[in-house]
């Protein structure tokens, strides 16, 4: 490990999502990682406290993924399972029934495809299964787009967190729609928002934790870098510093420049 | 016993076990992993597979840990 891992992990002021206080904002999925030992070091480098999971099909003869679910649990995370793939709200909810008796965990990210092409979430279907997961005590981390009125709606559904896209899933081209994202953090000041999908660079991350948001969720930008290990410890330190400065209160903007060294006592002015 | 029709994970198969618990040990599934089972898009929590019984043009789904986004 390069000397540069080993300062700490920037600080976050702790917050509390589904009844649990958490040190990161920083959530990191498991996907398309060069091996499990850079999926591990990237995890301990990101400083993370939550990491998401899928499920699939099993057949038999691959023995399963016990010794999968074994090298996650080895890394001492809270679990959110996914239900990615799903296409409709029967299905989402059955994935997370599934979810919860096999990670034992009540937290599920709610994820309702509605356009294969785009992975744009079925919003509808989303609100449905959300309604229904949460009246069955899950804690529902929905997945959608940016669409102010539906994050009301998940919200008043009961979601323990409510997570706009910044762009399509795999993307990486960040918040294409900054005002959007802006506007859903000031009209649901009392929700737990998370930026998920569609971020690229540390850079993004640090831009929509400025605005406010609570965390951010990512995988194939540290995943798919060259060098994930340090990629997930460039993240943690944008998701550190976007919060610092949203902490912080940042100035405001100004249509015109306002000199910052102080103007009285210019030299070489003389009245004429 | 009788043979009949069914579909698992997407494969149709003939089987002649008369519940969820005993296909899964006929095809040859180690119940200590960790896998959660569907019949018809409906979840079956584990303490039900042993009775709960299979019919023909059944849809099971057995599913396991992946990685994940």
């Amino acid at each position: 490990m390069s000397n540069s891992m080993n300062s700490s992990i920037a600080h976050c002021s702790p917050w509390s999502v589904a009844g649990t206080t958490l040190s990161s904002r920083f959530f990191l999925g498991t996907s398309h990682y060069p091996s499990p030992q850079v999926l591990g070091d990237a995890v301990r480098a990101s400083g993370t406290e939550v990491l998401t999971v899928g499920l699939r099909r099993l057949q038999p003869e691959t023995g399963g993924g016990s010794s999968f679910w074994q090298r996650i649990q080895a890394l001492g995370c809270h679990i959110l399972p996914n239900t990615a793939g799903c296409h409709s709200a029967v299905e989402a909810i059955t994935l997370a029934q599934m979810a919860r008796e096999i990670f034992g965990t009540t937290w599920i990210k709610l994820e309702v495809i509605g356009d294969d092409y785009t992975l744009q979430p079925d919003t509808v279907a989303t609100l449905e299964a959300a309604t229904a997961l949460a009246k069955d005590g899950f804690a529902v981390f929905a997945y959608t787009t940016d669409d102010l009125v539906m994050a009301q709606r998940l919200h008043a559904a009961g979601c323990a967190a409510v997570m706009p896209w910044a762009a399509p899933i795999g993307t990486g081209r960040g918040p294409l729609n900054p005002y959007a994202l802006e506007i859903m953090r000031r009209r649901l000041p009392d929700a737990v928002l998370i930026v998920d999908a569609g971020l690229g660079r540390p850079s993004h991350a640090a831009q929509v934790m400025e605005l406010g948001f609570d965390a951010v969720l990512l995988n194939t930008a540290v995943a798919q870098a060259g060098d994930p290990v340090r990629m997930a410890r460039a993240f943690a330190d944008g998701v550190a510093a976007g919060r610092a400065a949203y902490e912080s209160t940042p100035m405001p903007e100004r249509a015109a420049a306002q000199a910052s060294t102080p103007t009285v006592g210019v030299p070489f002015w003389h009245a004429s | 016993m009788t043979n009949f029709e069914i579909s698992l994970n997407g494969e149709r198969i003939a089987t002649g076990a008369p519940t969820l618990q005993a296909l899964l040990l006929e095809r040859g599934y180690d119940l200590k992993s960790a896998f959660a089972c569907a019949i018809n898009s409906g979840f079956v929590p584990r303490p039900q597979w042993p009775e709960r019984s299979l019919q023909g043009g059944d849809r099971i789904d057995v599913v396991t840990p992946i990685t994940g986004g």
